[in-house]
């Protein structure tokens, strides 16, 4: 699972993002992305800290926002990224979560990434995430928005059971609406099945 | 064989009928998707104020796609006919009856169109070729503004179907559709069968899904993200007025009883979708469903009394029927693996859906009960069925031609037409009730 997940990475370093380091394990690039991001943020935690943004409203892409990437503004919702012309983001500061066809079940590569996330959401303990469920093309419509919310919960739950407290997490479901790819073969399935974590303010 | 077994009872009615009422088209008009019934459609004729015959040209245009969109017909090419549609007359004892049966034509349609102002008159009449004489019961005259035209034109269709078919036609009424025609972002869309391009209703640029007719036809439901989380709206038509049903639950879907009373949506309540019956503003009336699966996508039976729906209760999604008094919950797809997104014909015998096969989705048609599917689609991957107001056709969308479009089939399976084109992505049609 993580093999497959950094080969995805290294495709995205092919775009001309900013590539991990060789050999660099998953946990220590993390770490990584983290410290930069919580530098990053720290700025803009100030102006956000009276009120946080509600989830929707342009200030919850804003306060994602700030990992740049050459420039492309990270984080923010799926739905807000798409009214910029952004494609949908793919990780974050808090990795997805993927799961099989038809299925909510977190499998052991979820659980993996969650309990990264669940250090993450310690080390920033006033951080709200909204957890978006996406599925991918193989589903109706309304069944995929039924399911993707399923996902959203699944992962809510999980998060609470592991002692991240319930109202820091918030969920929705985007079906397959907001898709990261539009190929219709077995990677693009598996990228889109997915929970990602929006961070919506600290 | 069963098939024209069906279509010959629905001729010998349709002559009963005809013959019953004093005049009868000779022949014999077979289904949709046979297009064998030759009818030559003559542009309307310039009785006054029609510059440049423009009207008359329009009218003859659309009642000619109608006619095409049916199935049923032949349409002779207007290059060949004999006729001046100027100069000739518009009635039996002024036609050339001999000429056009040489043309091979069984029916023809002639009139003439009176412009005075913003007001037309349309007098409209269909022919039998063969018997010389004119069809009363499929002759029209109608008034109204210019605007008014297209439909004049539709309701002339559905009459000619209704008397060659013995069941009316479904044109006079519109297609409600999401599309991204404007940009990455989707709205509800309204189309009607004289148009090339569906034009927009909503203003949402945010996403929606599943809008659903009020059954008078004068107003659209649909989910919106306008407010972040999706809530249920309604657009009225003509005014375009949006208001939010319900409060602030997150709703997935809608859909109005038949008498226009109630509502039957579908919440999710922090990741469980259930069904519940709702009044006008939202108010829960009575919860339907109350399990742990995916319950989604409710679909009123006509006559108001039960339901159908989507449940991966049995550990995949598939539909089901229940009683709107809660009871009598019964699995209706039998075979496939993934079975969604019912719709209940309004004659209330069959049941549509979207079964999974192969790499995508196909169109299921099915008794009430369940019995005799029949898979009435195979290219390209088809999803979310609706019913024409006759429950004769049915809209979908597919992907047979690349992107997603919107596409119409008679209930067989025999007649497939593509209503929109261009690099849109256009879903989840709603066929409307019948306009009046």
């Amino acid at each position: 699972m993580i093999r497959r997940r950094r080969g995805r990475r290294a495709s995205i370093d092919s775009r001309g993002r900013r590539p991990a380091a060789e050999g660099v394990g998953m946990r220590s690039s993390w770490t990584w992305r983290v410290m930069l991001a919580v530098m990053l943020i720290m700025p803009l935690a100030g102006a956000c800290k009276k009120k946080g943004p509600k989830p929707g409203e342009a200030g919850a892409g804003a306060a994602g926002a700030g990992l740049g990437e050459e420039g492309l503004a990270a984080g923010g919702s799926s739905l807000e990224r798409s009214k910029r012309g952004l494609a949908p983001e793919e990780d974050g500061i808090l990795g997805d979560v993927h799961f099989a066809y038809d299925s909510y079940e977190i499998d052991g590569a979820g659980r993996d990434v969650l309990a990264r996330n669940i250090d993450w959401l310690r080390s920033n303990g006033r951080a709200k995430v909204e957890l978006e469920g996406h599925a991918d093309s193989r589903g109706t419509i309304e069944y995929n928005l039924a399911l993707g919310a399923k996902r959203a919960k699944a992962v809510k739950d999980y998060l609470v059971g592991q002692g991240v407290a319930a109202n820091r997490l918030s969920t929705i479901s985007y079906g397959k609406e907001l898709p990261l790819c539009h190929e219709e073969n077995d990677t693009c399935w598996a990228r889109n099945r997915r929970v990602h974590a929006v961070i919506l303010g600290q | 064989m069963r098939i024209q077994m069906r279509i010959r009872v629905v001729v010998a009615a349709a002559l009963w009928y005809a013959t019953s009422a004093g005049a009868a088209v000779t022949g014999e008009i077979f289904g949709p998707g046979s297009e064998s019934f030759p009818i030559a459609v003559v542009p309307l004729k310039n009785l006054s104020g029609d510059t440049g015959n423009a009207l008359g040209n329009r009218f003859a245009e659309v009642l000619s796609r109608d006619l095409d969109l049916s199935g049923y017909f032949r349409l002779l090419d207007p290059k060949t006919f004999i006729e001046n549609p100027q100069t000739s007359g518009i009635t039996a004892s002024d036609i050339d009856f001999v000429g056009w049966s040489s043309l091979g034509a069984q029916a023809l349609v002639k009139g003439g169109v009176t412009v005075a102002g913003d007001g037309v008159t349309v007098e409209v009449r269909l022919f039998d070729v063969p018997g010389r004489q004119d069809v009363p019961q499929a002759s029209k005259r109608y008034t109204g503004p210019r605007a008014e035209l297209p439909r004049m034109a539709h309701k002339t269709a559905d009459a000619i179907l209704e008397y060659l078919t013995g069941e009316r036609g479904p044109f006079d009424s519109a297609i409600a559709l999401v599309s991204k025609r404007n940009g990455p972002l989707k709205d509800v869309y309204r189309l009607t069968f004289d148009m090339d391009e569906p034009t927009r209703l909503t203003d949402e640029r945010s996403l929606v899904v599943n809008p659903r007719w009020r059954p008078d036809g004068r107003g659209v439901l649909f989910t919106s993200y306008r407010q972040h989380f999706q809530h249920l709206f309604q657009i009225e038509l003509p005014g375009r007025q949006v208001t939010r049903i319900g409060g602030g639950s997150v709703t997935l879907d809608g859909a109005w009883s038949p008498d226009g009373k109630t509502l039957l949506v579908t919440r999710d309540e922090g990741g469980n979708s259930n069904i519940y019956l709702v009044d006008p503003a939202g108010q829960v009336l009575k919860r339907l469903t109350d399990h742990w699966a995916i319950d989604v996508a409710p679909a009123w039976a006509p006559d108001g009394r039960r339901f159908a729906f989507c449940s991966s209760r049995a550990g995949s999604p598939q539909i089901y029927v229940m009683g709107v008094d809660g009871g009598g919950v019964t699995r209706i797809s039998q075979t496939g693996n993934y079975n969604t997104s019912p719709a209940w014909s309004p004659k209330g015998d069959r049941l549509a859906w979207a079964t999974r096969a192969g790499g995508g989705f196909q169109v299921v048609v099915a008794g009430a009960d369940g019995s005799r599917a029949q898979v009435i689609t195979n290219a390209g991957s088809n999803e979310n069925p609706s019913w024409a107001p006759d429950g004769r056709y049915l809209v979908f969308s597919s992907t047979r031609a690349g992107r997603s479009h919107i596409f119409m089939a008679d209930r067989d399976g025999k007649t497939q037409k593509q209503l929109t084109r261009g690099a849109a992505d256009d879903t989840s049609p709603a066929w409307s009730p019948r306009l009046d």
